[in-house]
């Protein structure tokens, strides 16, 4: 099947697909962890646990207002408690460790965090930053890969293209992330932000991957044509470049050459990642389902939507992408 | 280049052969290095693995520095750290980590953080102790009118007591015991200490002999300052406070020069060293308040990694034999090059050395999936070539040559992208953008230098043949 001719439907599906995303995100919300908000989160492990019921009664008679208590299992296999409160000073930390462990047999914390507001607001400021940078400096990098070949659209285009895509594959796995919180009562923690800054290097790549293909095919096919002028002395030459090629054409065969190398490089990732999701650790399950998300999008995107939107682009921008006669290209 | 224009001598093959054996020699050698520290726990370069795998406290703490002249603050903090860094050692936790961190110019107000990482612990109410024990020296003056208008509320106080002793409350009593001591502040604390010794008294000046004392010593803005209060307040007696308690309130005979000072209380000699350390350790030059705990379990940290690990092998196993599947000989290759891959990593691992978090395995997994892809690519370029008749040796070559602009382009993307999150990430996305990008540094070495030497290095033959040699160079569902 020919993506980039029958590239309305495939568009469509993206169009309908990222919508969809949005609404999941828009309605169910994101849950987010602790190391955002701040707080505290601490998880006391049981070899007999007591009922749900009675460690909400003790976090209360603590004084310990819009607390939440969720069932869960601890690394060793033992049934535990995860208790968020806000964040807790020293004191308050002794006296729920201590009321909480003699409520079950074999009573223990496994594991306390707390964050101090501060810092989750930091860190998610920083993130905000270090995103915007990256994406910035890609823009200008892919722009800077595609000027000067002569291409019917601006070398910008690229770029931009890249990110719109990357866009989409960000938020497919966040998407999932917000089912994730409304089914299990994940919450979007630090090891989130490194998986989707993990899916945000692989779709670019995969995205550049079949750009490159396309920057060679138009290179293979153009037909340079140079004038030469004398202005004050000094020779000048105007380079000019036609593509033997409906443009359509040639993106179209880029894409299909690229499709082996992307299915091959997904599946191996894709492996990986579902051995990580099976027999990684409890911590890491959920990182490898997001993961995995944004691979699949990543992949699916960079065949489906990259070629076919600048085809889409070109053709809104008035080239004639479907004729041979393309006009003098920038 | 073409193998066409290349003389076919035995002097050429020989030399193919030789830097193939030098690679693997060499990748054979590093992974001996690398496996040392497992065999050898001795060893002066094992892994360092973060807290959250290797189970431990992390305690940040923030610095008040909002008292203190801006261009001061990072000598003080270095002098903050020098403090808790002692008092930490004391804990007798090996391997643990001090350090500052300053929140970035993302917001507004930068703010002066301390890190403390116990590897290990995870009861942190020891160690929390341990840093908070700060004992402040202070050094008052006596108030005579302040001592006469305590000693009417504490008359007044005590016949209200009387009288109402059996109705109201008993507390009344442990409220007396704690009014303040008449003393007013001078400025004079523990912030311009410089040092504390321990002393035994001559025998003179009224004192006894032998008296164990504890000499300080003040820097030269506390000394002036120390000069100017005795001089102005000859004939006054000035309190020496530890902890808010009063120790000693010797009379002041006369001005003393010098900035130094001596402390009596009737201490024994345990006693007076140990105050005297606890100055030397003590004395904060800001005040610290904690701000986060992170406590993760030593199983749990143990449980992660090892669960880790094996779903690191497993993945990777199936990913060699997908690509041994898929592109036969050169998939085998690919596999050389991807385990050199992994021991180069381990061996910066250890050697830089970089400290492994689940973020940063987070980063060699997305580099280990770029080095899986730049071979992948090469192959697919070097499959074109082969089936339209170049042979296996020609293909490899021109495989590389025109794969060479999609590797370069997303690795440098990748690249740059670590480098700007390294730049602007909080210590977490710093371990993950490091990783991330040493591995895509040494994932391009290891598809360039290692796949191609060890590609170029298999013996050559054509699609045409249909040699057994042959099919091995094909690839996928195809012959």
């Amino acid at each position: 099947m020919d993506i980039i001719a029958n590239r309305k439907i495939f568009l469509l599906i993206a169009a309908a697909i990222v919508v969809t995303a949005i609404g999941i995100i828009a309605t169910f919300g994101l849950r987010f962890g602790i190391d955002f908000t701040g707080g505290s989160l601490t998880e006391v492990s049981y070899e007999v646990s007591p009922d749900k019921a009675a460690v909400e009664e003790v976090v209360a008679t603590l004084g310990l207002t819009s607390a939440s208590v969720r069932e869960s299992v601890d690394e060793a296999g033992n049934d535990s408690y995860l208790i968020r409160t806000r964040d807790l000073s020293e004191s308050e930390r002794l006296e729920l460790s201590s009321a909480a462990t003699e409520l079950g047999t074999g009573g223990e914390v496994s594991r306390f965090t707390s964050i101090g507001p501060v810092i989750g607001q930091e860190l998610r400021d920083k993130a905000v930053w270090a995103i915007g940078g990256v994406l910035l400096v890609i823009i200008l990098y892919v722009a800077y890969a595609f000027a000067g070949i002569g291409t019917p659209v601006r070398s910008w285009t690229y770029g931009g293209i890249t990110i719109l895509v990357l866009m989409h594959d960000i938020l497919i796995p966040t998407a999932v992330m917000s089912l994730l919180g409304l089914f299990l009562g994940a919450e979007i923690d630090v090891l989130f932000v490194m998986a989707l800054l993990a899916v945000l290097g692989y779709s670019v790549n995969d995205t550049i991957v079949i750009f490159d293909r396309v920057r060679e095919q138009l290179v293979a096919n153009r037909t340079e044509h140079r004038v030469e002028r004398e202005e004050a002395g000094i020779v000048m030459a105007d380079v000019t470049y036609t593509l033997d090629k409906p443009y359509t054409e040639l993106v179209a065969s880029a894409v299909s050459q690229s499709m082996a190398r992307s299915i091959n490089t997904s599946v191996t990732t894709i492996v990986s990642l579902v051995a990580l999701y099976f027999i990684g650790g409890d911590v890491t399950q959920t990182f490898a389902l997001v993961l995995l998300a944004g691979v699949v999008a990543g992949t699916y995107s960079s065949i489906c939507i990259a070629s076919p939107l600048v085809v889409a682009y070109a053709k809104w921008r008035g080239v004639d992408v479907d004729s041979v006669q393309t006009t003098k290209t920038i | 280049m073409t193998e066409s224009n290349e003389p076919k001598t035995s002097t050429q093959s020989f030399l193919r052969l030789f830097r193939a054996s030098i690679v693997l020699a060499a990748i054979g050698w590093l992974a001996f290095v690398v496996y040392g520290p497992v065999i050898n726990p001795d060893s002066t370069h094992p892994f360092k693995l973060g807290l959250d795998l290797a189970g431990g406290s992390q305690l940040v703490y923030e610095a008040d520095v909002s008292q203190v002249d801006p261009a001061e603050v990072s000598e003080l903090m270095n002098v903050l750290r020098d403090v808790i860094e002692r008092r930490v050692n004391r804990l007798g936790v090996e391997e643990n980590v001090v350090y500052l961190e300053q929140s970035s110019f993302v917001t507004e107000e930068p703010i002066e953080r301390l890190v403390v990482e116990l590897p290990g612990v995870t009861d942190v109410s020891t160690a929390v102790a341990e840093i908070g024990s700060t004992p402040t020296l202070e050094f008052k003056l006596y108030d005579a009118e302040l001592d006469a208008q305590l000693q009417a509320t504490r008359e007044s106080l005590d016949s209200l007591a009387t009288t109402s002793a059996s109705t109201t409350d008993v507390e009344i009593d442990g409220e007396l015991a704690v009014v303040e001591p008449p003393f007013t502040d001078t400025g004079l604390t523990g912030r311009y200490l410089e040092s504390a010794a321990l002393e035994f008294a001559g025998g003179t000046g009224g004192q006894l002999s032998n008296e164990p004392l504890v000499s300080v010593r003040f820097t030269a803005e506390g000394g002036d300052l120390f000069e100017e209060i005795t001089r102005t307040n000859v004939g006054n007696q000035l309190g020496i406070f530890l902890d808010g308690e009063l120790l000693s309130a010797p009379n002041i005979n006369e001005a003393i020069p010098g900035g130094t000072a001596v402390i009596s209380g009737g201490f024994t000699p345990d006693e007076a060293r140990a105050l005297a350390q606890n100055l030397n350790f003590g004395a904060l030059p800001v005040p610290i308040e904690l701000q986060s705990t992170q406590t993760i379990g030593a199983s749990l940290g143990e449980e992660v990694l090892q669960k880790g690990v094996q779903a690191g092998m497993i993945g990777f196993g199936l990913v060699i034999l997908f690509m041994m599947l898929w592109y036969r000989l050169p998939g085998l290759v690919a596999g050389v090059a991807l385990l050199s891959y992994i021991t180069i990593m381990l061996a910066l691992f250890q050697y830089i050395p970089v400290t492994l978090t689940a973020a940063g395995l987070a980063g060699f997994i997305l580099s280990l999936g770029m080095a899986v892809d730049a071979n992948v690519l090469v192959f697919e370029r070097m499959k074109e070539e082969y089936r339209a008749g170049s042979s296996s040796r020609a293909a490899a070559r021109d495989g590389f040559t025109r794969a060479w602009s999609a590797i370069r382009d997303g690795n440098i993307t990748s690249l740059l992208s670590a480098i700007i999150l390294f730049w602007f990430g909080t210590s977490l996305v710093k371990g993950f953008a490091l990783v991330f990008g040493l591995g895509v540094i040494v994932s391009m070495f290891s598809a360039l230098v290692i796949t191609r030497t060890l590609l170029v290095t298999l013996p050559d033959t054509d699609k045409k043949s249909g040699t057994l040699l042959a099919i091995l160079f094909g690839n996928g569902l195809s012959k």
